[in-house]
C-alpha cells in the first residue's frame, strides 16, 4: 500500500473534519473508523463554550485549555469551513463565534449553540405571536404538551397550541424520528399537507420533531414553500435526523474528494522510527495490516469512546500511542458525587495535552512524535460537557491538526 | 484475538446508542424490521422461552452494516443469526427455504447428470417462465445463476501449472466453482504468474454462508467442523488457504468463531486469506510479480460489505490502481442481495429497494468496467442495471501477459 499523506484515525466529528480539511488541501488521506461515530446519536447543533460571546470567552480561558493552543484563528476558520461543508451537501447552518443562536430541545427548553442547522435556528421565536408544536401519531419520544408546558415558562406573552397529525406512519414497529425523516423524504407532502391543515399565520411558527429528511435540505424546502408560518425542528432522542444530515454531509464530502473510509478498522497502534510515525496498524479478527502514512491524525475521542481508557485509577492510557495522558485535578479530586449537579467533574479535565500545533508533549512539554496531531475529545485540559465545548473543540482542533 | 470476538459474549457490550440502526440497509427499507439493537444484542439476550420469538427476525439480511457501526464490537447480525437458528430448532423450513440454502447440493446433482448444467439452466429458464419459482416462494423476477457447463473444479484440472514451487490452496467457494469458473481461472492464472502453485481440496463443503443465514446452524456447524480440520491439516503442511470469494473468506476467518466459539476456528482462520489481501501481503514483502501490462482502464468499484468486514483495506483497488486503473469507488452501500436474501420471493423487493442507489450509480456508465469481489453482489447488480461486472482477479489476469 502507497502511504497516505495523512491517516485520521476515528469517524466521530474531529476525524471527519480532519479528513475534510486534510483532503480540501489536496491531500491522499485516509479514514480509519471503528464504529459509526457520535453524529447520528447528537443534534448537529456545534456549540464552542456556554457564553454569550464564545469568541470573548475563548480569550478569558487558562493557559492548558485546547482552545488556547488552537487559536481563536483557527476557531472562526474551522466554523467558516465547517459551514462551507454542510452548504456543499445543501445543508445550511447560521451562526458565528461572536454570539450564540437559540434551539428548541425536545423537552422544550432553550438550549443556545454557535453553529446550528438552518431548520432548528429559533432566534425568530421571540417575534412570532402563536406557536403550534406539532405531535405526530405513532411517532414516538415527542411530547408536544410538555414542550408547550416548558416554553411557555420562556415565552409567557405567546399563545400555545399543541396539534396532531397523523401521517398514517403506523404499521411495522414503533417510529422513530429517523423512521419518519426517512418516510417523508421519499414522500414530502404527506407533512406538507398536514401542517397545511393548521390554521396558522405569517407571524406564528410551528415546532415540529426532527423530520425533515436524513440528507441536506431539500425535504424541508419543498415543505417550506407551501407554508407561511416558520418550521422549526426540536432535538430529539437518537438516532437524530439533524446529527445524520452533519454525517451525511460530511461523508459525501470526503467521497467526492477521493478520502478513502476503512470502516471496521480498530488501530491498535502506531509504527515508529525516532520521532516519526510512519504507519498505525489495524487488527482484525486474524491478523494485522499496517497502514502507512507521513502524518497521522488522532482522533479517536475520550473516556466515552474508547480514545483515552483507565484500568487502574490514577493511570489512565492513550492505548494506541502510549500518549502521556494527563488528569490535572488529581485523584482525589476525580468525581463529583453530585452526578446531575450544576458542578464540573474533575476527570474529565483529563486528556492529552499538546503543543500549538496540537502534537503530543510529555511532563516536560517536550514534543513526543513530530507527524502525529491530537484532536478531539482525547485532548485534556477541558471539561468540554461543563463548559458545552465538545462540538467547537473538535471541529476547530481538527482544523489546526489538519492544516499544521 | 481472543474469546471476547464470540459472538453470544459481546451482546453485553450493547449500549442501546442506536449506532446499528442509524445504519440498517433493511430498517430504511422497510418499517416491519424492529432493527438490529432490539433483535440481535436486546432479544439475542434476554429471550427465556421457546414462545418468545421475535416476529421481524426474518428481515435481517446479515450484510453487517451493524456490526460495522457498532462502537462497542458487539456482533450484532451474528447474534441475529444465532437466534434465526433457534426459530428454526421449532419451526420447519419451507421449500424454498431448503433450496436456497443448499446451493452445493443443487450443483453436485447437476453435475451427476450427463449434461445436467445445460438441463438445469433449461429447466430455470421454464422455471421463471412458468412461475414455478414464484409459487415455491422464490423470486420469480430473477434469474437463478445459471450453471457453467463445465464446474471449475474440472476446468482446473485442464490447467498446466508449473509443479514444485510455492504452493496455496484455493477455496473456490461455491458460486466460482459452479456459475463462474472464469474467476477460478484468472485467480489460477494470477496466483501462477506471482509463482504460487494453486492447489484444490475437493474435500472442502461450501463455507456454510447460506446455510447460517437460512437458519440450518447444525448443518453450518458440520460444514465448519470440516473445512476448519481441512484448513489446519493444510495449515500444518506450511501452505495457506486463498479465496476470491469474500463472503467465503470472511465466513472462515471470522463468522465460524463468532458463530460456534471454539478457538480451533481461530487457529483455522490464521491460515485464510482473501484472494487480494494475499497479493497485497507478497506486495509488502517484495514478492509480487509486477510484470503487468498497464491497465488503462476506469473502473467503478462496488466494496462488498462482507470485504468491508474484513477490516485489510481496499487491497484490489490498491494493486489495480498500481497499475494504472482509476479506481473509483461506488460509495453506494449495500447492494441489497446479501446472499440468498434477495432471491427470497418475500424480500425480493427489499433487496432491490436497498440496491437502488448502487443501480443508479452503476447506470451513469462513467467507467469501463464494474468489479466487485462478491458473487452475489456482481449477480445483484448485473440484475439490477443490465450491466454485468467482474471480479478484480479478472482485471489483473488479464494484465498478466
Amino acid at each position: 500500500m502507497k502511504p497516505f499523506d495523512v491517516i485520521v484515525i476515528g469517524g466521530g466529528l474531529a476525524g471527519l473534519m480532519a479528513a475534510a480539511v486534510a483532503a480540501d488541501n489536496g491531500q491522499r488521506v485516509a479514514l480509519l473508523t471503528y464504529g459509526s461515530g457520535s453524529l447520528p446519536l447528537a443534534s448537529g447543533a456545534i456549540d464552542f463554550l456556554n457564553a454569550k460571546a464564545p469568541d470573548v470567552a475563548i480569550k478569558n480561558l487558562p493557559a492548558h485549555h485546547p482552545y488556547k493552543k488552537i487559536g481563536l484563528k483557527a476557531c472562526d476558520a474551522a466554523a467558516k469551513f465547517f459551514v462551507d461543508i454542510a452548504a456543499k451537501a445543501d445543508l445550511p447552518y447560521n451562526g458565528r463565534l461572536s454570539a450564540q443562536i437559540p434551539i428548541v430541545t425536545a423537552v422544550g427548553t432553550l438550549k443556545y449553540s454557535a453553529l446550528v442547522p438552518e431548520s432548528m435556528d429559533a432566534s425568530n421565536l421571540v417575534n412570532k405571536k402563536k406557536i403550534f408544536v406539532v405531535e405526530i401519531k405513532g411517532l414516538k419520544d415527542f411530547y408536544a404538551a410538555m414542550i408547550v408546558d416548558n416554553l411557555k415558562k420562556i415565552f409567557p406573552d405567546k399563545t400555545f397550541e399543541v396539534a396532531k397529525l397523523d401521517l398514517n406512519l403506523l404499521g411495522g414497529r414503533d417510529i422513530t424520528c429517523m423512521d419518519a425523516a426517512q418516510i417523508i423524504s421519499v414522500n414530502e407532502q404527506i407533512l406538507a399537507d398536514g401542517l397545511k391543515t393548521l390554521d396558522v399565520g405569517d407571524d406564528d411558527a410551528i415546532i415540529i420533531p426532527p423530520i425533515f429528511g436524513l440528507e441536506g435540505n431539500s425535504s424541508r424546502a419543498a415543505i417550506k414553500s407551501q407554508l407561511r408560518a416558520e418550521i422549526l425542528e426540536t432535538t430529539c432522542l437518537p438516532p437524530s435526523p439533524t446529527g445524520i444530515r452533519l454525517q451525511r454531509a460530511f461523508i459525501k464530502y470526503l467521497q467526492s474528494s477521493g478520502v478513502r473510509i476503512f470502516e471496521n478498522s480498530k488501530v491498535v497502534r502506531g509504527v515508529v522510527d525516532g520521532k516519526k510515525v510512519t504507519g498505525v496498524v489495524v487488527e482484525n479478527s486474524v491478523r494485522e495490516k499496517v497502514f502507512p502514512a507521513r502524518k497521522v491524525i488522532l482522533a479517536t475521542g475520550g473516556f466515552y469512546s474508547g480514545g483515552i481508557t483507565m484500568r487502574d485509577f490514577d493511570q489512565p492510557r492513550e492505548p494506541i500511542f502510549d500518549l502521556p495522558v494527563f488528569f490535572p485535578t488529581g485523584a482525589e479530586n476525580w468525581s463529583n458525587e453530585q452526578l446531575f449537579s450544576d458542578e464540573p467533574q474533575g476527570f474529565s479535565m483529563t486528556g492529552i495535552f499538546t503543543d500549538e500545533s496540537l502534537r503530543p508533549i510529555d511532563e516536560s512539554g517536550e514534543i513526543l512524535f513530530e507527524n502525529l496531531h491530537v484532536v478531539g475529545a482525547n485532548l485534556g485540559g477541558s471539561d468540554f460537557v461543563f463548559e458545552r465545548s465538545a462540538g467547537g473543540v473538535a471541529i476547530s482542533s481538527a482544523y489546526k491538526g489538519a492544516t499544521s | 484475538m481472543s474469546d471476547k470476538t464470540q459472538a453470544i459474549f459481546t451482546g453485553d457490550r450493547c449500549l442501546s446508542c442506536t449506532s446499528c440502526m442509524a445504519n440498517c440497509p433493511v430498517m430504511a427499507a422497510i418499517k416491519d424490521y424492529r432493527g438490529p439493537k432490539l433483535v440481535g444484542p436486546a432479544h439475542g439476550r434476554m429471550h427465556f422461552s421457546q414462545e418468545d420469538i421475535e416476529a421481524t427476525l426474518e428481515f435481517c439480511s446479515n450484510c453487517k452494516s451493524c456490526d460495522r457501526a457498532c462502537p462497542s464490537g458487539v456482533a450484532v447480525s451474528t447474534l441475529n443469526m444465532l437466534q434465526r437458528a433457534e426459530y428454526y430448532k421449532t419451526h420447519p423450513h419451507t421449500q424454498a427455504e431448503d433450496m436456497i440454502a443448499h446451493g452445493e447440493r443443487a450443483g453436485k446433482m447437476v453435475r451427476m447428470m450427463p449434461f445436467g448444467a445445460t438441463f438445469a439452466n433449461i429447466g430455470m429458464e421454464f422455471g421463471k417462465t412458468l412461475g414455478i419459482f414464484s409459487k415455491l416462494g422464490l423470486a420469480g423476477e430473477r434469474d437463478m445463476p445459471a450453471y457453467a457447463s463445465t464446474p471449475f473444479k474440472d476446468l482446473y484440472s485442464r490447467i498446466k501449472q508449473t509443479a514444485g514451487g510455492k504452493k496455496i490452496v484455493m477455496f473456490t467457494g461455491c458460486f466460482i466453482n459452479d456459475n463462474e469458473p472464469q474467476v477460478g481461472e484468472a485467480f489460477v492464472k494470477v496466483m501462477n504468474a506471482n509463482g504460487y502453485e494453486v492447489l484444490i481440496d475437493k474435500g472442502f463443503n461450501c463455507c456454510g454462508s447460506p446455510l447460517v443465514v437460512t437458519g440450518y446452524l447444525d448443518e453450518a456447524k458440520q460444514h465448519a467442523d470440516n473445512n476448519a480440520d481441512r484448513i489446519l491439516e493444510w495449515k500444518k503442511k506450511g501452505i495457506p488457504v486463498v479465496t476470491p470469494c469474500t463472503s467465503c473468506s470472511l465466513m472462515l476467518k471470522e463468522e465460524y468463531h463468532e458463530l460456534f466459539a471454539e478457538h480451533k476456528f481461530h487457529e483455522a482462520a490464521e491460515n485464510v486469506y482473501d484472494a487480494f489481501e494475499f497479493l497485497e501481503i507478497l506486495q509488502e514483502r517484495g514478492e509480487f510479480n509486477d510484470n503487468v501490462k498497464p491497465i488503462s482502464q476506469k473502473l467503478l468499484y462496488h466494496v462488498p460489505c462482507h470485504l468491508k468486514c474484513q477490516a485489510i483495506g481496499l487491497p484490489a483497488a490498491n494493486i489495480l490502481e498500481e497499475f494504472g486503473a482509476n479506481v473509483q469507488t461506488a460509495d453506494a452501500g449495500c447492494c441489497g442481495i446479501s446472499g440468498n436474501y434477495g432471491f427470497r420471493k418475500d424480500k425480493y423487493d427489499i433487496s432491490m429497494k436497498i440496491g437502488a442507489k448502487l443501480f443508479e450509480r452503476v447506470k451513469r456508465k462513467d467507467f469501463d468496467k464494474v468489479i466487485s469481489d462478491c458473487g452475489t453482489c456482481r449477480m445483484q447488480i448485473h440484475h439490477g442495471s443490465g450491466i454485468k461486472p467482474c471480479h478484480p482477479i479478472e482485471i489483473l489476469a488479464a494484465a498478466y501477459q
